[in-house]
């Protein structure tokens, strides 16, 4: 089982995943945050954060899936109430209308939550609805394997990450 | 006669002379064999001279050996790759994820690996590699090449690793190598060291038809096969196909003196590129 780890997070790739995780080059006076990418088909180089148009070209047996961390500022907000990301997925989870982009028959879902100190959305899209009872239990597996590290003291997170990672 | 005789003796006693001067030397050289362990006799017996006692131990450099590779592994294993991008980010490229992977081995430094770099990154060039294949640069890590120098030779919209344990796992002899890898079987299905693009794009149709056949992408599996024809029923049956993939009686392929005998009826399905050699840059991975 391949091991992808940076940025705080760490994944234990099931079978047949590839995955990414990189941070984006802070414009001045802008910090970015690590995102996460996990797809059962090969990522194109300079994937937006949340996939962009790469979803609309999945085959129907595909799963594409993001990790993105928000920023500090996002603590104790509404949206972020949930503790712990979700490790337990079902195919009713996956709508069509759930999608940020996508082509017909295909279904996403999105959760938004707290862990570690951290605000983080997963956001997942499966290449075919109807395949969902196959494809969900994948996505539960890649889950089960994402561990998030706590933020790190003070001092050392004083200073953000200017490098430039992904595109 | 006198004469004789004294002259027979005097060559005797030289001869003597010599006899036992070889003798001694021979002594010499088995007391220095035994003083190392590797005589006749029990070495155990001591030597008085002082010399070792114990077999000369025959010792490999464990840092010229590579550790054993498991039991479980061969030549047509494959792995996923780890490693870092030469941007930064952490990657994870699985080979199961496309139907075929070129790996592609290369290195800042190599003289060869140059063509390579450019060529992958000319839209042309590229299109010499079939479209289906995913081709993915593979360096050594960061503790061996520079992240900087890798990142303005990376050709745009490919793919690049660096990962030295990559090229562990491959067993990569040196650069530029390539590894094409069948997602689907989950094997290496060709490996090998080109000069050229072009080359390896020969490597790359040839490995596909020897791994699915001639004849995969143009008909049906073979009738003989599939309903287990014997006989003159399964001779009739193979000609039949044969004639259908357009070799009749008399067909060069039918009596190869070479591989481009063989592979012209095949051409193609091997994409040849416009300066493809007619040598065969590697043979498909063997299974160990």
């Amino acid at each position: 089982m391949a091991s992808l780890r940076g940025q705080g997070l760490s994944a234990e790739l099931p079978p047949g995943f590839e995955g990414r995780v990189f941070r984006r080059a802070a414009a001045v006076g802008t910090e970015t945050y690590p995102v996460m990418h996990f797809a059962t088909f090969p990522i194109p180089e300079n994937t937006a954060d949340f996939g962009g148009g790469v979803p609309v070209a999945m085959s129907p047996t595909d799963i594409f899936a993001v990790l993105f961390q928000y920023g500090p500022e996002s603590l104790g907000k509404a949206l972020f109430a949930r503790v712990g990301m979700p490790r337990t997925l079902s195919p009713e989870h996956f709508k069509p209308y759930l999608l940020r982009r996508g082509a017909p028959g295909q279904a996403g879902t999105q959760w938004f939550f707290t862990e570690n100190g951290k605000p983080f959305t997963f956001y997942a899209v499966l290449g075919s609805s109807v395949l969902a009872t196959s494809l969900v239990p994948r996505v539960n597996r890649l889950l089960a394997g994402i561990t998030i590290t706590p933020p790190a003291p003070l001092s050392a997170a004083a200073a953000p990450t200017t490098t430039v990672g992904g595109a | 006669m006198l004469a004789v005789v004294v002259v027979l003796i005097a060559m005797v006693l030289l001869l003597g002379v010599l006899v036992v001067g070889l003798l001694r030397s021979h002594a010499d050289i088995i007391r220095a064999l035994h003083s190392l362990g590797v005589g006749v006799g029990d070495p155990a017996a001591g030597d008085p001279s002082g010399g070792v006692e114990t077999p000369v131990a025959l010792r490999t450099n464990p840092a010229l050996l590579n550790p054993p590779l498991p039991s479980e592994r061969n030549s047509t294993s494959v792995f996923d790759l780890e490693g870092r991008a030469p941007g930064g980010d952490e990657l994870v490229v699985s080979v199961s994820t496309a139907g075929e992977t070129l790996l592609a081995f290369l290195s800042s430094g190599c003289t060869s690996c140059q063509a390579f770099w450019s060529a992958l990154g000319d839209p042309a060039q590229r299109a010499l590699l079939p479209a289906s294949t995913r081709v993915v640069v593979v360096t050594k890590g960061p503790e061996w090449e520079s992240a900087d120098t890798i990142a303005a030779k990376a050709p745009p919209g490919i793919t690049v690793i660096m990962s030295t344990a990559a090229w562990s796992d491959y067993e990569v002899p040196g650069s530029p190598f390539f590894v094409l890898v069948d997602g689907e079987a989950g094997r290496r299905i060709g490996e090998g060291v080109a000069h050229q693009l072009s080359q390896v794009a020969d490597l790359v149709g040839r490995a596909d038809v020897d791994a699915r056949g001639p004849f995969a992408s143009t008909s049906a599996p073979s009738r003989a096969m599939a309903v287990g024809l014997n006989g003159a029923e399964r001779e009739q049956a193979n000609d039949e196909e044969l004639r259908r993939a357009g070799i009749h009686p008399g067909d060069p392929s039918l009596y190869p003196r070479g591989l481009d005998d063989v592979f012209a009826s095949t051409a193609h399905l091997a994409r040849p590129g416009p300066e493809a050699t007619s040598e065969p840059v590697s043979t498909p991975t063997p299974q160990r």
